[in-house]
């Protein structure tokens, strides 16, 4: 029975994250912003409440009284509903000063405005309210109820109700009112919002509203059972994040459930930690949303759902390092001479930058490169400090070896870490691992069991009896220590920037910028995924051990949750997508140069925090893909421009097939076709009776075909026929059922990646090229196996077989239509594929453009490669094919060689309609 | 007097790539005008431009003389510009009737009143949109755009995937939203035969410009000035190729 009791006790804090859930669900799916700011706008809340029945309104502008004395003291009623009237006016404050302006923004950038919410309304309560717990008094009738021998307070019962109720009012208003129903409608399609004349702007505010009531709300109930201070209330947002990660950001239901039960299971963890020895004494609270979400991982095992737009959202521009050794002198100058020019507070500042660089260096590696959103980078970086002691201490391991066995522990951690990332993508990532540095911290870095109450000690760095310790008294900090973190932090630095430049470095934005078409090149994704975690967590482990090191005793509070989340924030405005990005970061850390220079000259006092978060939220708005973007422009546009001014000759493209005008071509098709039509040993690919499904629209109907050796194969067809669906079953991306054989293997249950390495290769029509690689790079990444000599030579290869040898260093992102349909195509043979599947190559060329590409086809397919091209430009079609197979919904209608085909009455039908039934009466 | 829609040196595109340059196009309330050409020719990017979903680069649109203000589709909508767009974006967790009802205005008949125009979707009324079948979803879309009484009526591919018979349907249903409800209507499509049977005036866009522009009785009679337009110098049809 005391079960029961320690369970119901938690309903009052299960009651408010379920409240917080549902406030965060309501902004994420009216505007797409994870809003890490909920619990602090309940304080916000919450404090406004607790005044008003004080008799006092709080004033939060700077400059202005604290506080307006009313006269009098407020009942409950009219405090409530007047600082609901406050939540609500909070929220669309928000609404329209933040994210509406971010609204086109990344999915992260407006996370981390969030979190700049966050830090400035904290800020704000701390200095206009003073950190003093404030009591307020009960709402709900506080009587004691006997259940069996159980006690159950009836407060946290009746604001469980509360909740509850209010779920089900709001699940009603959204399923019965018309505001409902234009939020669900503009929650699954904005554009469908918009045409049909529903501004989801409107919608989005209103929500905002809705929202800040709802988290009001939950702020005023909680008040009197838990008493008012700023970081408890912020943290709610762990476990209702949880909550709502449950109901996949979308079902209230299920998500009010998940917060009440994450409460009930606290409250017992407690409990149970509490009656036996054997269970961890602190943490198991703070694990319990930990295992909430991944328990709910595996039983609901999807994100949440993506909104649709018209702008293609990205985490922008990852620029390949033009040199290294250039670089990493300079910076490795300056870094020396920050070093020897300063001494005290500002070595120290100087020495903290440089560590949070390579911590910041390590979310480059993780978020930047391979797009995966961890807020555990810092919690990483902890493990290894605390580790680290532990060697240095306990077992007296010796300095280069002791952090290196840290960094790798904290390497098998983050690969841990990084495991749901296989199932997840985007912001779901970045709050299961923020749920894992919650436990982390609380069940290792807090643990009294583990650490002892005064930290964890370092024994300080020896190398063949020369100390590299941060030293003590008037020596701190010695320059030793500082060349140490230098030269780690320039080691990290280069490996990064040749990271970048190597073959898994572009596989990372591979799948960065879009996992299937990285599979369909062949590239493993859970593979790169699994290493970018590892890589970046051996990076966070080696500045946790200088941290560790600067700090000679080690505690919690270096290596917080919300310290990972300020860290993501500085890092994604510092520019997370480069090596000076993660540097800038360093620079801006709280520990480094700015902050001091800031506190040293600015005298802005208590308002620093408040002061950091405002500018953090106006430069999102500025730069919403983070600062360092526009130096990468700059960058850009001084290498174009010096590209520009040493090209004498204009960079015109040399065909590599010997041209014959374009008069003369059909002629040389028409007497080439006959010798490159060998097939003796049986098709490369056969595919028989393949049908594919959408629902219950059938795509592909029963599509068998064949493609030799050497020969291009055609498949046209209207719009919406099947042809892409077909190459999709072919390639594994579209389920399918029937028989496709390559070379005689079956390939049907493969994976799309393994496909491409047993011998397929395709292109996509909306090409999928990854814009911010070079040329060379996009086609390197398609290039697997054997060393990298042979890999170089495939890809020059491949770029001098399709007439772009020229434009190697050029990022995709710049060229021409014609051009980045060539790179695709390149992209496709580099590993010298059995069989090339092209979709619509032809796309958005001119007649000129699409007539070399035919050419380009054909010396393809003149090096025993099966062709099976689909496009619109009939033209092209039948110019360069061997056999042309017609399709109409789904279906083969007609199959031949291309004179059948053009004589064929249904063909031109299918294109243009009954269009010739009036020419033939006409003519 | 200013024709209901009219386009003055519209330039376009979508990200860096500028799609359609200096296009002229005036269409009148009441009449169809197809807008034909081949994949890419810029054709989707148009619409999406006219009702504000993408900002023009240069040049103008106004409806009845009234100019719209760029990039702004909630603006557009105001001033009676409906899309119905080639991907339908209809709402497919609600139902047929919700679908219709987001999209009503004060004036707006009552979604009931659209089954006069669709009859088809009665027997569907409470089921999700996703359920429908592609040319009862289509008919959704067209319905939704109808609800809103637009007065410019811009589709895209309205055809796209769906058996003859229902895109015929389609087409007599267009014909007479233009002359019941007096909207200017541009139809996106390929069915090049089909939408001529159905318009007033067709122009075929291709790389981005105006290349053939004439009445569509006209033009349904000339079949090679089409083909020509469409596939430039080469004919695939074998009736009448010079060679």
């Amino acid at each position: 029975m005391d079960h029961v009791a320690s369970l119901l006790l938690g309903l009052g804090n299960g009651g408010v994250f379920a409240a917080l859930a549902l406030a965060l669900v309501i902004t994420y799916r009216a505007s797409g912003v994870v809003n890490f700011a909920t619990g602090a706008q309940a304080l916000y809340v919450a404090y406004t409440y607790a005044g008003l029945r004080r008799g006092e309104l709080l004033v939060p502008i700077p400059g202005l009284p604290k506080r307006v004395d009313l006269g009098s003291e407020l009942g409950f009623t009219l405090a409530l509903v007047l600082s609901l009237v406050i939540a609500a006016a909070l929220g669309a404050l928000l609404y329209v000063l933040v994210f509406r302006p971010l609204r086109n923004a990344p999915p992260l950038a407006k996370a981390v405005a969030s979190l700049g919410v966050l830090v400035v309304l904290q800020g704000v309560l701390a200095i206009r309210q003073g950190t003093l717990t404030v009591s307020v008094a009960a709402i709900f009738p506080t009587d004691r109820w006997e259940l069996g021998s159980a006690l159950v307070l009836a407060d946290r019962f009746y604001l469980a109700v509360t909740i509850v109720g209010l779920a089900l009012v709001l699940a009603a208003g959204f399923r019965f009112t018309r505001f409902g129903l234009v939020t669900r409608a503009t929650a699954e399609s904005p554009i469908g919002a918009y045409v049909s004349g529903v501004s989801p702007d409107r919608v989005a505010l209103l929500n905002w509203m809705l929202s800040g009531v709802i988290a009001g709300l939950a702020g005023i109930l909680i008040a009197p059972i838990s008493p008012l201070t700023p970081v408890t209330y912020t943290l709610y947002v762990v476990p209702a994040l949880a909550a709502a990660v449950v109901g996949r950001f979308q079902y209230l239901v299920p998500i009010v459930a998940a917060g009440i039960a994450i409460g009930m299971l606290q409250s017992e963890a407690l409990t149970l930690a509490g009656r036996y020895d054997w269970l961890p004494q602190t943490g198991a609270f703070e694990l319990v949303p930990l295992i909430v979400i991944l328990v709910a991982l595996v039983v609901v095992g999807a994100g949440m759902p993506v909104r649709g737009g018209l702008v293609r959202q990205r985490l922008g521009h990852a620029p390949r390092p033009r040199s290294l050794l250039l670089p990493t002198l300079l910076g490795a100058g300056v870094g020396l001479l920050a070093l020897l020019a300063t001494d005290g507070t500002w070595r120290g500042a100087v020495i903290g930058s440089f560590i949070a660089a390579v911590i910041g260096l390590s979310l480059v590696v993780v978020t930047g490169y391979a797009g995966q959103v961890s807020l555990a980078q810092l919690a990483l970086a902890g493990t290894a400090a605390f580790t680290l002691s532990g060697l240095t201490e306990g077992w007296g391991v010796p300095f280069p070896w002791a952090p290196l066995l840290a960094a790798l522990v904290a390497t098998a951690i983050g690969v841990v870490v990084g495991l749901p990332a296989l199932r997840l993508r985007g912001l779901t990532l970045g709050v299961v691992t923020l749920a894992l540095a919650y436990a982390i911290e609380a069940a290792w870095f807090r643990n009294t069991d583990i650490v002892s109450s005064d930290g964890a000690r370092v024994t300080p760095p020896e190398l063949f009896g020369w100390d590299l310790g941060i030293g003590a008294g008037r020596a701190f900090p010695r320059i030793e220590f500082g060349l140490l973190c230098l030269g780690v932090l320039v080691a990290v630095a280069v490996g990064i920037a040749a990271l970048r430049r190597s073959a898994l470095g572009s596989a990372m934005l591979a799948v960065r910028a879009n996992e299937r078409s990285a599979a369909a090149v062949g590239v493993n994704v859970v593979r790169v995924k699994v290493l970018s975690f590892a890589i970046a967590s051996f990076i966070a482990g080696l500045g946790g051990s200088l941290l560790a090191y600067r700090r000679g005793v080690v505690t919690f509070d270096s290596f917080t949750a919300i310290g990972g989340l300020a860290l993501l924030s500085t890092a994604y405005l510092a520019g997370v997508t480069s090596v000076w990005g993660g540097i800038n970061a360093g620079i801006l850390a709280s520990s480094g140069i700015v902050f001091i220079a800031l506190d040293r000259w600015v005298d802005v006092g208590e308002w620093f925090q408040v002061i950091s978060g405002v500018l953090l939220i106006a430069t999102l708005i500025a730069h919403p893909e983070g600062i360092a973007s526009g130096g990468h422009q700059i960058a850009d546009r001084l290498a174009r421009w010096r590209a520009r001014r040493r090209a004498t000759e204009p960079a015109v493209e040399r065909p590599a097939v010997a041209t014959a005008t374009d008069r003369e071509r059909p002629a040389v098709a028409a007497a080439e076709r006959p010798v490159a039509a060998p097939a003796a040993e049986g098709p490369a690919l056969h595919v028989d009776h393949l049908t594919v499904r959408y629902g219950g629209v059938v795509a592909v109907n029963a599509v068998s075909l064949r493609v030799e050796p050497g020969r291009i194969v055609g498949l046209i067809g209207p719009n919406g026929a099947g042809k892409t669906s077909v190459i999709d079953a072919i390639t594994g991306f579209a389920p399918a059922s029937g028989t496709i054989e390559l070379a005689g293997q079956v390939i049907g249950a493969l994976a799309p990646h393994a496909r491409v390495r047993a011998g397929l290769g395709r292109t996509f029509q909306q090409l999928e090229l990854y814009d911010d690689l070079s040329v060379e790079e996009n086609v390197s990444v398609a290039a697997f196996g054997g060393r990298q000599a042979d890999r170089r030579a495939a890809v020059a290869r491949a770029l001098e077989n399709v007439g772009i040898a020229a434009l190697g260093d050029r990022p995709a992102g710049e060229l021409s239509q014609g051009e980045r349909q060539l790179v695709s195509i390149a992209r496709a043979c580099v590993a010298e594929p059995s069989v090339l599947l092209l979709d619509e190559p032809a796309a958005g060329l001119d007649t000129q453009e699409s007539g070399r590409l035919g050419e380009r086809i054909r010396a393809i397919a003149a090096s025993r490669t099966a062709v099976l091209l689909v496009d619109h430009d009939v033209a092209l079609v039948l110019q360069v094919c061997d056999d042309v197979y017609v399709l109409d919904f789904g279906a083969v209608i007609a199959e031949g060689p291309p004179e059948t085909i053009r004589a064929n009455r249904a063909v031109a039908d299918a294109y243009l309609g009954a269009m010739h039934d009036a020419e033939a009466v006409s003519a | 007097m200013s024709a209901r829609l009219e386009c003055r040196e519209l330039t376009g595109g979508r990200g860096a790539t500028v799609v359609f340059r200096d296009l002229e196009l005036d269409v009148q309330a009441g009449t169809v005008l197809a807008l034909l050409g081949p994949n890419g020719a810029g054709k989707s990017t148009l619409l999406l431009t006219l009702a504000g979903l993408l900002p023009a680069r240069a040049g103008n649109v106004a409806i009845d003389g009234a100019r719209l203000r760029n990039g702004n589709a909630v603006a557009a909508s105001r001033a009676g510009v409906v899309l119905v767009p080639d991907n339908r974006s209809l709402f497919t967790t609600l139902s047929v009737e919700e679908n219709l009802d987001v999209a009503r205005r004060r004036n707006s008949p009552a979604p009931r009143e659209l089954l006069d125009v669709f009859p088809a979707l009665e027997k569907r009324w409470h089921l999700a949109a996703g359920a429908l079948s592609g040319g009862e979803q289509q008919m959704l879309a067209m319905a939704r755009a109808l609800i809103q009484q637009p007065k410019v009526l811009l589709v895209d591919e309205m055809s796209m995937g769906l058996a003859p018979l229902v895109v015929e349907t389609l087409f007599d249903t267009v014909r007479h939203i233009a002359s019941d409800h007096g909207a200017a209507i541009v139809l996106v499509e390929q069915h090049v035969s089909l939408a001529l049977g159905v318009a007033d005036e067709a122009a075929v866009l291709n790389r981005g410009t105006v290349v053939l522009r004439g009445a569509a009785d006209e033009l349904r009679h000339d079949g090679q000035r089409i083909e020509r337009a469409y596939f430039g110098d080469v004919d695939p049809a074998p009736a009448g190729s010079p060679g």
